[in-house]
């Protein structure tokens, strides 16, 4: 800090540069190119994203464990194997994604951090000016959560699975991660996993509050559907079925259950939960100040 | 070339800036000059397209900011110290900065050389002091190597080598053609460094012309007389354009004319004068003089004790 080199800030390269052609302006893959390394220069991110990782490998083992248990228990007890027959009689298929709901905690999380530490920090400034449009700096920022949420549930969930068949097969149960169903728990998991990222990133960039956005999440996410279930009323047991942290259910469910979202409709709702608070945040940001 | 065009910003029932009209000229370093809340800040974020004005418009080579294909190339600017995610190493902050107009990553390293950072440029910004938040700011603003560059407080922090630093800098910016607009609510540092000043005070425009001009025009024409018939010379010299205030027994202080006009009449009037002094005003007094109704809040220093600052009455 104590030397300063002289002064040169470019070899006179404004007085000869073409004005008519100053050079790249922000195009879209440079400015995603931007928001990735804005995301994996921050450890509060790599943290975020490791315990993602080691809270859903954790939980499938216990899982595995705990079912096998249950397993164990079903050869004797008729109500246990009754409930085991209820579930389409594949236990062991859930296993490797029974810590959905905190990896959706926590990366949802980290969609409301991400765009709201723009904001705290002032950093929004910086960007902001570099991409005045503001609409490639938020679509860019939004592919970087919704891929990057995708891609860690799906690799957590499989090294999870691959965790838990061994532990399934000491109770001498069988976990396929090739099967169609194992595959397709895998996709829709971390297709649900992105959607609350993304829907974390729009509270974010709504709010401009880390503490409230991540607020608005949880009550979203897990306390609505208790206060819904909580008021009496028809009302209240129907739009219960609509909260977005209840569509994953339908979604992975083997088969249709009677009095629930069909899987399509399912993740049209989710959809819906997706692109109105996206679309309101893309509306606020090209218009609010920075 | 920045321009603004009856530039407006109002904030509820308050009006931070009040259709202000302005050119900021390239060739040369223009300061922006006002107390603390003043609207100098504000004025600046619209010019960056961050605040979107009440009313009004302003441009960058005829451009507003946000329509440029690259605006990083156009115009670089050091708006807050902190414009920066501080968890971020310095590098790593230049460096995303530097990917949205693919600016490539040895001028990452020169504008980390040439602002003095690269011992700490691999640290989070968290650590840093206000001065080396101010340095990095700059080395932001120059990562595009644009031909405009706006400066908010740049010398805020900065240790007393850092100030001459930059003082350096933005004249030597200028000296290669560039427009250089850089806000100060110190004067002697705008008398320092700047060619030009605009002054602002509650979101207008008191003055706008070369700096020479500001400290000769306003002091010129004050001059301090004793005589020892004061009521008669008042009485002899009052006319239009003319202010005479009695400071003391047999002093007065003399606006509106010169030396030898003052000189003149007390002779044509056979009045005695003995002390006619004219007062050069310096640039720090001709800033009070222009801002003194203009500030928001005043102090009240009495004897003694400093007392609170109370908001401004008039």
């Amino acid at each position: 800090m104590s030397t300063s080199t002289p002064i040169q800030p470019g070899p006179g390269r404004a007085a000869i540069r073409n004005a008519a052609s100053p050079g790249p302006g922000p195009s879209f893959f440079r400015v995603l190119n931007s928001e990735f390394i804005k995301f994996r220069t921050l450890l509060s991110t790599m943290i975020l994203l490791a315990s993602t990782a080691v809270v859903m490998v954790g939980f499938g083992a216990l899982s595995a464990w705990g079912t096998g248990q249950f397993a164990d228990r079903a050869a004797s007890d008729p109500e246990a194997a009754a409930a085991i027959a209820a579930q389409g009689g594949d236990l062991a298929v859930t296993v490797p994604t029974s810590g959905v709901a905190f990896a959706q905690l926590i990366l949802g999380s980290l969609g409301v951090l991400l765009m709201s530490s723009e904001f705290t920090t002032g950093m929004a400034r910086s960007t902001f000016a570099a991409v005045p449009k503001r609409l490639p700096a938020f679509v860019a920022k939004l592919v970087v959560v919704i891929v990057s949420a995708f891609a860690l549930t799906a690799v957590s969930t499989y090294i999870a699975g691959l965790a838990a068949v061994p532990i399934l097969d000491n109770f001498g149960l069988k976990l396929d991660l090739a099967s169609a169903q194992s595959v397709k728990l895998l996709l829709v998991t971390s297709a649900y996993v992105a959607a609350v990222a993304a829907i974390g990133m729009a509270l974010g960039t709504l709010l401009r509050n880390s503490a409230g956005g991540i607020m608005a999440l949880v009550g979203l996410f897990f306390v609505a559907p208790i206060v819904f279930q909580l008021i009496p009323g028809d009302f209240f047991e129907e739009a219960r079925k609509y909260l977005p942290g209840n569509t994953i259910t339908p979604m992975t469910a083997v088969k249709h259950v009677p009095d629930t979202l069909e899987a399509w409709q399912a993740a049209l709702v989710l959809g819906a939960w997706v692109v109105a608070p996206v679309v309101l945040a893309i509306v606020l940001l090209k218009k609010r100040d920075v | 070339m920045i321009e603004a065009e009856g530039l407006t910003k109002v904030y509820g029932d308050k009006t931070a800036v009040g259709g202000v009209s302005f050119t900021v000229q390239a060739g040369q370093v223009t300061g922006f000059l006002g107390p603390n809340g003043a609207g100098k800040s504000t004025t600046m974020r619209m010019i960056m397209g961050l605040d979107t004005p009440t009313a009004g418009t302003v441009t960058v080579n005829g451009v507003p900011f946000a329509r440029h294909t690259a605006p990083l190339r156009e115009i670089g600017a050091l708006l807050d110290a902190k414009a920066v995610h501080t968890s971020r190493s310095a590098y790593n902050h230049l460096l995303a900065m530097a990917a949205t107009h693919s600016i490539p990553r040895n001028r990452v390293h020169e504008v980390i050389d040439m602002t003095g950072l690269a011992e700490v440029a691999r640290k989070k910004v968290k650590g840093f002091s206000l001065g080396m938040g101010q340095r990095l700011g700059i080395a932001a603003a120059l990562l595009g190597d644009p031909q405009t560059i706006i400066l908010d407080e740049p010398v805020n922090g900065l240790d007393p080598e850092g100030v001459v630093w930059v003082r350096n800098l933005v004249k030597y910016l200028a000296s290669e053609g560039r427009t250089v607009f850089l806000s100060s609510h110190l004067m002697s540092e705008m008398a320092l460094t700047a060619d030009h000043l605009i002054v602002i005070g509650r979101g207008k425009i008191i003055a706008d012309a070369p700096i020479k001009d500001i400290i000769t025009g306003k002091g010129q024409s004050r001059t301090r007389v004793r005589s020892d018939q004061p009521d008669r010379l008042m009485h002899v010299l009052a006319g239009t354009g003319v202010s005479v205030e009695l400071q003391d027994h047999e002093l007065l202080e003399v606006t509106g004319l010169d030396p030898r006009q003052i000189a003149r009449s007390a002779l044509d009037n056979q009045v005695l004068i003995y002390e006619l002094t004219p007062l050069q005003a310096s640039l720090e007094e001709a800033y009070m003089e222009l801002t003194k109704d203009e500030v928001e809040y005043h102090s009240l220093i009495t004897t003694g004790a400093p007392v609170p600052a109370q908001s401004g009455g008039n």
